[in-house]
């Protein structure tokens, strides 16, 4: 999804952000990595703004810069995206964040959308999670995901064709483990 | 992986913050300074995981979703006029992170 917003967006530069919250170690779960990492970005392509330059610089300490704390990070976002026509940001499997991660997450989130309808969040997850959506986007947008069974046909070919010992099976049989498969797999 | 942000970020380890930077190389040449500061804003590399999801991705798999009213109307819909939140729901394995 990340891609063909990348490639519808391109003609109007808006910038497409994602996140993939699966195999993210606890300790990397803040709130403020994950907020940093989508605004990074967001600004990588142009001028980073003056406004989190000057945040840089605020961070600067004696011995070293601290890092970036998470008001000052939703700002910049708030700012950023105020200067952008439009924004995508892709989350993907935000189920796989520990909860109370997630809840930070979704709250940040909820703030940055209240502030601006110019981002445009995509939320991926497990059905698990529905009732936090719910709490945190009353009006979200929900579709349902189940591969179709044109996807399950193409997965099967390529399968097939990996298949390390193809004398194994007869024409017949391929054909019917690409027709069956998908027929049986859509009536679930 | 090729791309140019990687170059840009290409801090392979994820606990090596900039806490620890100078700052007097901060002021140095633009180029440097724009990357510690892109660095400085998150550990984390979406950007990697992202390459590993494109190249394992499956042509025209999930691409129905692109084409439904609501995804279609929640990337193009003027500002007011869609919630800003799409969620996309299913059980692990049905394709929701590799549809392109």
């Amino acid at each position: 999804m990340i891609d063909s917003l990348s490639d519808h967006a391109r003609r109007k530069t808006t910038p497409v952000a994602g996140l993939y919250c699966d195999f993210l170690p606890q300790q990397e779960q803040s709130t403020v990595s994950m907020l940093g990492a989508i605004l990074r970005q967001l600004v990588s392509r142009g001028e980073i703004p003056e406004h989190i330059w000057g945040n840089l610089e605020r961070a600067k300490e004696p011995f070293g810069i601290r890092s970036p704390l998470l008001p000052d990070m939703v700002e910049n976002l708030n700012k950023t995206i105020a200067s952008l026509q439009r924004a995508y940001v892709c989350i993907d499997a935000v189920d796989e964040l520990a909860p109370k991660h997630r809840r930070d997450l979704l709250g940040s989130l909820q703030a940055i959308v209240r502030a601006s309808p110019k981002m445009r969040i995509l939320i991926t997850g497990r059905p698990r999670i529905d009732d936090e959506i719910l709490e945190f986007f009353i009006k979200a947008v929900w579709i349902p995901i189940s591969p179709s069974q044109d996807d399950i046909k193409s997965y099967l070919e390529m399968r097939l064709k990996g298949d390390t010992t193809p004398k194994a099976m007869d024409g017949q049989l391929r054909a019917d483990i690409t027709r069956v498969i998908p027929e049986k797999a859509s009536e679930m | 992986m090729s791309s140019g942000r990687q170059q840009v970020i290409g801090n392979t380890n994820p606990s090596n913050s900039l806490n620890h930077l100078n700052i007097t190389n901060i002021a140095a040449e633009p180029g440097a300074r724009r990357d510690r500061m892109l660095r400085w804003l998150s550990p984390l590399e979406p950007e990697e995981r992202h390459q590993s999801v494109r190249t394992d991705r499956l042509d025209g798999v999930g691409n129905w979703v692109l084409k439904t009213r609501e995804f279609k109307k929640w990337r193009d819909a003027e500002d007011g006029c869609v919630s800003p939140v799409l969620y996309c729901y299913g059980n692990p394995g049905v394709g929701k992170t590799y549809t392109r």
